[in-house]
């Protein structure tokens, strides 16, 4: 065979195979990684229905309570949160009426895929500090998708399985540097915060599809409710 | 290429487009099983944390 002929067809054969190749790729990315991680996300909710339908019954008086009682009977120290585990569901009703997803304990990449990430330096939920909660705004199921919509006073519900805890968002995201962990102190003071309180942050990428920024929203603990007195008002629409 | 590995599969023409499909099928599993999992967290869209994930830097 002409040997330019051979080299012409194994030249072109090559980059027909790299398109397919990347066109798999995006698909992966766009498509495949969502479906894995909505499927990870529904695994990681029943686990947490499953331990909390037959885990034991929450005492009512340990629920965490702000406020000046004084009789508040102290609580037991709370188990600690078991790396790559789930012990939390999270609502935000801005991004829609059925988005609930799991919050796992960790950041690390592995643990991103299967639900929100919560920084296991920062203060537990509904604790006194700063309870950080990272998050996918693409890839993965998009959790964080719609995280430029925060706006003051915008609800995210916490549950964990004992007690319903409502923080209230303080202002729009804040777009800061990835090497900012300043965002996550106990007392956020780029969040205007003046005092110790009970905070929530939630962090994901900016851009939407870049590295090179990140997007903060900051909120407080406005109400907690012990789940046996149902969903917090929040919730209803 | 492709002809190349056309000529060296065995049986007819059928057999042939079989194996064809199973390689790749097979290809396309090993891509999507091994190959992008290790790809795609060299993409930026993984960066979610302020601390880069080490999860204790404070």
């Amino acid at each position: 065979m002409d040997p330019v002929r051979l080299i012409v067809r194994t030249f072109s054969e090559i980059c027909v195979t790299v398109g397919t190749v990347i066109v798999l790729f995006v698909t992966y990315v766009l498509f495949w990684t969502g479906v894995r991680a909505d499927s990870a996300m529904d695994g990681e909710l029943d686990r947490l229905q499953q331990r909390w339908s037959t885990g034991p019954v929450a005492d009512p008086k340990s629920t965490a309570e702000p406020g000046p009682r004084a009789e508040r009977p102290k609580p037991p120290a709370p188990e600690p949160y078991e790396d790559g585990k789930p012990f939390a569901v999270m609502y935000i009703p801005r991004f829609g009426e059925g988005w609930a997803k799991p919050v796992l304990e960790g950041t690390a990449t592995g643990t991103l895929k299967k639900g929100l990430g919560h920084y296991s330096a920062t203060a537990r939920l509904g604790g006194s500090g700063n309870f950080a909660v990272a998050g996918h705004r693409r890839t993965y199921g998009d959790p964080f998708k719609d995280f430029p919509k925060l706006r003051s006073g915008d609800a995210v519900v916490l549950n964990d399985g004992r007690t319903w805890f409502t923080y209230r968002i303080d202002r729009r995201p804040y777009r800061t540097l990835p090497a900012d962990v300043g965002v996550l102190d106990p007392v956020p003071e780029k969040a205007g915060y003046q005092g110790p309180g009970r905070y929530l942050t939630l962090t994901t990428c900016e851009p939407e599809w870049g590295h090179s920024h990140r997007l903060i929203a900051w909120a407080h603990l406005d109400a907690t409710r012990p789940v046996e007195h149902g969903k917090p008002g929040a919730l209803h629409r | 290429m492709y002809g190349w590995i056309w000529r060296h599969l065995p049986g007819n023409a059928w057999v042939r487009a079989l194996i064809s499909l199973l390689l790749v099928l097979a290809i396309v599993y090993v891509l999507f099983q091994y190959v992008f999992p290790w790809a795609e967290p060299l993409l930026p869209f993984n960066d979610v944390t302020v601390d880069n994930g080490s999860g204790a830097a404070r």
